[in-house]
C-alpha cells in the first residue's frame, strides 16, 4: 500500500537539500573569522551523505505516489528535517543536549521560535545564522521547496502541497505545481530581501537585518538578541518589522496579485480585511489600555500595542515589550490572540484568520436559523456560499484544535509545571507562536521545562505547522488498515 | 502551449489527462466542483470552478493568451458560444465539439471561420467512419492509415490457433526475412510494451503491426488471422453512431438497425431507406436471435449503455457472428470486454482527443491516433534536415526503448524500419510511443 521506494527516495532529495543550506553558514562563519565553520562542513556532509544513501540506490525505480503516501513524506520530512537540523548544533556543541537541540531546531522548522537558549548572544555567528534560515526554511514549506527542484514530482506535487500548505483550500497560482512554487518562494525571497534592506538601513548591522528578516516573514521570531527586537530601542526598526510581519502574516496568492497590479482582487478577498480588521480592533484596545495603564505617551503605546499584536496574532512571537507586566485584561487579549493565526496561504501558523472567520459566521447563522428552522441561510465568505464540506472540516479542525490544546494543558500541568505556564506553553507550541504566558513568558523561556514535556511540546509545533489532520491521519487506525 | 480545456465531462478530463505534462500549461473550467477536484487532485492543472461562457471566467483563464481552446461540454451551444467568445478574447485557435451534420457542410464552413470556430468535431461522425473502416478490414480489431494509404498499421489478436504463438521475435526473423511487416509493439495483461527479440508471442495478446498493404497476406497467414466478405450486418441501437454507420453501409451491406423507442424507429425508418429498422429491446435475446444473429457477419452494438453493448456482442460471439464492435464509453471496462472476447471497442471519447491532441502537437507530427486496448500513441512525423534522427542508422541514434520507428515513407516508397535503417530529411516515419516519451521523440525529428 505505501510506496517505500518512492518515499525513501523523495525524503533523500529533501536530505540532500538540508545539507546543502548548512553549507551557507560556513562563509558566515568564515567572514566572522570562526572556527566553527569546519563543523558546519562536516554537518552538512553527514547530511548529504545520508540523503545520497536514500536516493542513489532507488534512484532508478519510477515514482508512485497515492494520498498516504504523501501525508507520510510530509510528516516524515518534517521530522527528518529537524533531526539532521540539530547536527549544527550539537557538532558545534552550542547546545550540547539532544533533547535541547531538537526542540530548537523543530521550533525553528515548524516557525515557533519557542527557545531553550539563556545565551543566545553567546553563540557564534554561524550558529545563529543557521538557527535564522531553518525558520525561513520552514516557513515556505521544505515541501514547496522540494517541488522546485524535483521536476519529476509533477504529478503528486499536487497532494503534497495540500498536505503541506496551511490553508483549508489551497490555491494554485499557474497551471503547474512547480511554477506555482517557484512564485511563492520568489516572492517570498523579495520581500526577505526588501526587508533585509530596509532594516540594515536603520541602525540594525547588515547581518542582524538578514538574520532577522529571515526570521520575520517566516513568521518564526529567532532573534540573535536575548531580549528580541526589544534591544534596539528604534521606532523605525519596531515599524519596519511590524509592516513585514503583517505581509508575512497576509495570503501570499495577494502578494501576487498585488505584483500585478491587481489590488482590487486583494481588497475584495474578505479574509484580508478580516485579518486587518482584527489588527486595528486589538490594537486600539491594547493601545487604550496601555495609554491609561503604562504612564508612557501615546506613540509608545500605540507602537507597543501594534507591534505585540501583529506579532502574537501572526504567530511570529517577536516582542518589544514584556506583556506579562500589563494589566490582566490585556494580558487576555494576547492570550486570545493566541488562537488566532496568520491568513490562509502566509506562513503564519495557529487556526488561520479563514477559519476562525467560518466558525463566527457559521455560530451566528446558527441562531438565524433557529428563528427559521426552514431557511436555507449559508455561510458566506467573499460574497459566496461556502460549501457544507468545507463548513464542517473548519468545525472539526477547531474541534481537534480545542481538544488537543485541552488534552496537552492537562499533560504539561501533571508533568508539573504550573497552570499558567501549562496553558500558555501549549498555545505557543501548537500555535507555533514562540512565547507563551507564565514561566514561558516573552522575558523567559522554555529551558526550565521538563525533558519529556520539551519531547511533548516538539509533537505539538509539528501538529500545529502541519495544521493537524496531515500529522493526526498517521496515528488513525483507517490509515494503516489495508 | 497555453491550453484551455472547457468541460470536464470523459472527453475533457481525458485530454487533460493526455496533455499534463511539462510543456503545457493546461486549465480546466467546469461548473462542477466535485469533477474538477477530482482532476485537480490527480492531474497537475489549474481548476476554474464556473461557465465556460462567462467572459470573466475565461479571462481568468488567461484566454487571451491560450494557444487553443477546446470546448467539450456536453452543450453544443456552450461549446460554439465558448469558441466564438474565446476567439474574440484572444485565444489563437478554438476548438468546438459539436453534434449537428449541419454545421461541417462544406457551404457552412465560411459562416463559423468568421465567427472564431476554426475547428468543429463531431464525435458520433468519426465514430461512424472508424467503424466502416474496420468491416472492411475484418482480420484486425483496429487499422490506423498512414502516409494516404502507403503504411497501415493493424492491431491483431493472436488466439490459440495462431501459428506464431509461444515463438520470438527472434526466431521469426529469418523466416520473415524480407517481408513487409514488423511487430512494434505487444499489449498483455492491460500493460503494453516494445518487444525486444527475445518476447515470445502468447494467446490472447494484442499485437501491433505494421505493414505495407501488400504485406497484409502473409500477415494474417502468420497470425491466423483469415479476411473475410461482410454482407450481413445487426446495428443495436439507432443512437447518433448507429444511424450514421447504417446510413453509410446500407447500400452496399443488409443491414438491419434494432431501436428500443417506437418514435425513433419511425423516424429512422423515414432517413434509411436502404436499412431494416425493427422496433424492440436489445437487451432481449430472443428477440435478437429471432431477428438471425447467428448469422450475420458482422454485430454493432452502440446502444448508449456499455453493459448492454458488451453483453450482447458477448452472445452474437458465441452464436458464432465473426466480427463483433461495442461501444464502450466506460474507460475502465475496456481492457475487460477485450479481455473476454468482444473483437473491437469504440470509444467517442479516444476519437475525439485522437484528433484534438494532433493540434498539441509541434509542426512535423502530420497524424496521431490514441489507441483503444492501451495508453500508447502512434504518430507520423515528418523528418526535418539536420533531425538527429538522419545523423545514423536507427540502431546507432540511441532512440529511447519505450518508442519505436515501425515504418518510413519516402517519396512514392514505403519500407519497414529495421536496426540498418537510415532515416533521411523530408521522409515520413511511423513511430509508436509509449506514453512516457511521447513528448521527448518529437525533437529527434526536428
Amino acid at each position: 500500500m505505501l510506496n517505500r521506494r518512492t518515499i525513501i527516495q523523495i525524503l533523500g532529495v529533501i536530505l540532500i537539500t538540508e545539507g546543502f543550506f548548512m553549507w551557507l553558514a560556513v562563509p558566515v562563519a568564515l567572514i566572522f573569522g570562526e572556527s566553527d565553520y569546519l563543523n558546519f562542513l562536516l554537518a552538512g556532509a553527514i547530511t548529504i551523505s545520508a540523503g545520497l544513501g536514500a536516493y542513489l540506490p532507488l534512484r532508478k525505480s519510477a515514482l508512485k505516489l497515492n494520498r498516504r503516501d504523501g501525508y507520510v513524506i510530509v510528516t516524515g520530512a518534517w521530522v527528518l528535517f529537524s533531526l539532521f537540523g540539530t547536527l549544527p548544533f550539537l557538532i558545534t556543541r552550542s547546545i550540547p543536549n539532544f533533547t535541547d537541540a531538537f526542540f530548537e531546531t523543530i521550533s525553528g522548522f515548524t516557525t515557533t521560535g519557542a527557545s531553550i537558549l539563556n545565551n543566545i548572544e553567546d553563540l557564534s555567528h554561524g550558529v545563529l545564522f543557521w538557527r535564522s534560515l531553518i525558520q525561513w526554511l520552514g516557513g515556505m514549506g521544505i515541501i514547496l521547496l522540494t517541488l522546485l527542484l524535483l521536476p519529476f514530482l509533477g504529478i503528486g506535487g499536487m497532494q503534497l502541497f495540500s498536505a503541506e500548505v496551511p490553508s483549508p483550500t489551497p490555491d494554485k497560482l499557474h497551471p503547474h505545481i512547480k511554477d506555482t512554487a517557484k512564485r511563492l518562494w520568489l516572492i517570498y525571497l523579495l520581500f526577505t530581501l526588501s526587508e533585509t534592506m530596509l532594516l540594515w538601513a536603520g541602525d540594525m548591522g547588515l547581518y542582524d537585518a538578514i538574520c532577522h528578516s529571515l526570521t520575520t516573514m517566516a513568521t518564526g521570531g529567532y532573534s540573535t538578541k536575548q531580549a528580541s527586537i526589544a534591544h534596539w530601542n528604534s521606532p523605525y526598526i519596531h515599524y519596519v518589522i511590524t509592516v513585514f510581519m503583517f505581509l508575512a502574516g497576509t495570503n501570499f496568492t495577494l502578494a501576487y496579485f498585488g505584483m500585478h497590479g491587481q489590488f482590487r482582487k486583494i481588497w475584495n478577498n474578505e479574509e484580508f480585511r478580516w485579518y486587518i480588521g482584527f489588527i486595528g480592533g486589538f490594537t486600539l484596545l491594547v493601545t487604550i489600555g496601555l495609554f491609561f495603564t503604562g504612564g508612557g505617551g501615546l506613540e509608545p503605546a500605540f507602537r507597543n500595542a501594534l507591534f505585540q499584536v501583529v506579532s502574537i496574532l501572526t504567530t511570529t512571537g517577536y516582542t518589544t515589550a514584556d506583556y506579562m507586566l500589563w494589566a490582566p485584561w490585556l494580558m487576555v487579549l494576547i492570550f486570545i490572540l493566541m488562537f488566532f493565526g496568520g491568513s490562509s496561504g502566509s506562513t503564519g501558523g495557529g487556526p488561520k484568520i479563514m477559519r476562525i472567520v467560518v466558525m463566527l459566521k457559521n455560530s451566528t447563522q446558527e441562531l438565524k436559523r433557529m428563528i427559521h428552522p426552514n431557511a436555507l441561510i449559508p455561510v458566506r465568505l467573499n460574497k459566496m456560499a461556502v460549501e457544507e464540506s468545507v463548513v464542517t472540516s473548519v468545525l472539526a479542525f477547531m474541534a481537534f484544535y480545542g481538544l488537543i490544546a485541552g488534552i496537552s494543558m492537562a499533560v504539561m500541568a501533571a508533568l508539573g509545571n504550573d497552570l499558567d505556564t501549562s496553558i500558555g506553553a501549549v498555545a505557543a507550541t501548537l500555535g507555533n507562536i514562540g512565547p507563551g504566558i507564565g514561566k514561558v513568558g516573552p522575558a523567559l523561556n522554555f529551558s526550565e521545562i521538563h525533558m519529556a514535556g520539551k519531547w511533548f511540546l516538539s509533537f505539538l509545533m509539528l501538529v500545529g505547522r502541519l495544521e493537524l489532520f496531515t500529522v493526526l491521519v498517521l496515528l488513525s487506525p483507517t490509515f494503516w488498515r489495508r | 502551449m497555453h491550453i484551455v480545456i472547457a468541460g470536464a465531462g470523459e472527453v475533457g478530463s481525458h485530454l487533460a489527462k493526455m496533455l499534463s505534462n511539462e510543456e503545457h500549461d493546461l486549465v480546466v473550467i467546469d461548473n462542477d466542483g466535485d469533477r474538477l477536484k477530482t482532476i485537480g487532485s490527480t492531474l497537475d492543472v489549474m481548476t476554474i470552478e464556473g461557465n465556460a461562457n462567462s467572459i470573466t471566467q475565461l479571462k481568468e483563464a488567461k484566454i487571451s493568451k491560450a494557444d487553443l481552446l477546446i470546448s467539450v461540454t456536453s452543450s453544443e451551444d456552450v461549446n460554439v458560444n465558448s469558441a466564438i467568445l474565446s476567439k474574440r478574447l484572444g485565444a489563437k485557435k478554438t476548438i468546438a465539439r459539436i453534434d449537428n451534420q449541419e454545421y461541417l457542410l462544406p457551404a457552412n464552413k465560411e459562416i463559423f471561420e468568421n465567427l472564431g470556430v476554426d475547428y468543429m468535431i463531431y464525435p458520433e461522425k468519426i465514430a461512424a467512419r472508424e467503424i466502416v473502416g474496420l468491416l472492411s478490414e475484418t482480420g484486425s480489431t483496429e487499422v490506423v492509415e498512414f502516409g494516404g494509404g502507403k503504411l497501415h498499421m493493424y492491431v491483431i489478436r493472436l488466439d490459440q490457433d495462431a501459428p506464431i504463438i509461444n515463438k520470438s521475435l527472434r526466431e521469426l526473423a529469418p523466416e520473415n526475412n524480407g517481408l513487409e511487416y514488423r511487430a512494434v509493439a505487444i499489449t498483455r495483461h492491460a500493460k503494453t510494451i516494445v518487444p525486444t527479440g527475445d518476447d515470445r508471442f502468447q494467446n490472447g495478446d494484442l499485437v501491433y503491426v505494421i505493414s505495407s498493404k501488400s504485406g497484409l497476406k502473409q500477415l494474417y497467414k502468420y497470425s491466423g488471422k483469415k479476411q473475410f466478405e461482410v454482407r450481413d450486418i445487426m446495428i443495436l441501437g439507432g443512437s447518433r453512431i448507429g444511424r450514421k454507420t447504417a446510413d453509410a453501409l446500407g447500400n452496399q451491406h443488409y443491414v438491419k438497425l434494432i431501436e428500443k423507442d417506437r418514435q425513433h424507429s419511425y423516424a429512422l425508418s423515414n432517413m434509411l431507406s436502404n436499412t431494416l429498422v425493427i422496433h424492440g429491446d436489445g437487451t432481449d435475446m430472443r428477440l435478437l436471435r429471432e431477428e438471425g444473429l447467428e448469422k450475420m457477419d458482422a454485430f454493432i452494438a452502440v446502444t448508449g449503455n456499455a453493459e448492454t453493448n458488451i453483453l450482447s456482442c458477448l452472445l452474437a460471439k458465441h452464436l458464432g457472428v465473426k466480427r463483433t464492435i461495442a461501444e464502450v464509453e466506460n474507460m475502465d471496462y475496456i481492457p475487460l470486454a477485450e479481455h473476454i472476447g468482444v473483437d473491437t471497442i469504440i470509444n467517442k471519447k479516444l476519437i475525439t482527443a485522437s484528433r484534438i491532441f494532433r493540434f498539441t502537437m509541434a509542426e512535423e507530427v502530420t497524424s496521431i491516433k490514441c489507441l483503444t486496448g492501451t495508453e500508447a500513441e502512434v504518430m507520423e512525423f515528418i523528418v526535418k534536415p539536420g533531425a538527429p534522427a538522419t545523423s545514423g542508422t536507427l540502431a546507432e541514434i540511441e532512440f529511447p526503448r519505450e518508442a519505436i520507428v515501425g515504418g518510413v515513407i519516402r517519396g512514392k516508397n514505403a519500407f519497414i524500419a529495421h536496426g540498418e535503417t537510415h532515416i533521411k530529411p523530408y521522409d515520413r516515419v511511423v513511430v509508436f510511443a509509449l506514453p512516457g516519451v511521447i513528448h521527448t521523440i518529437g525533437k529527434f525529428f526536428n
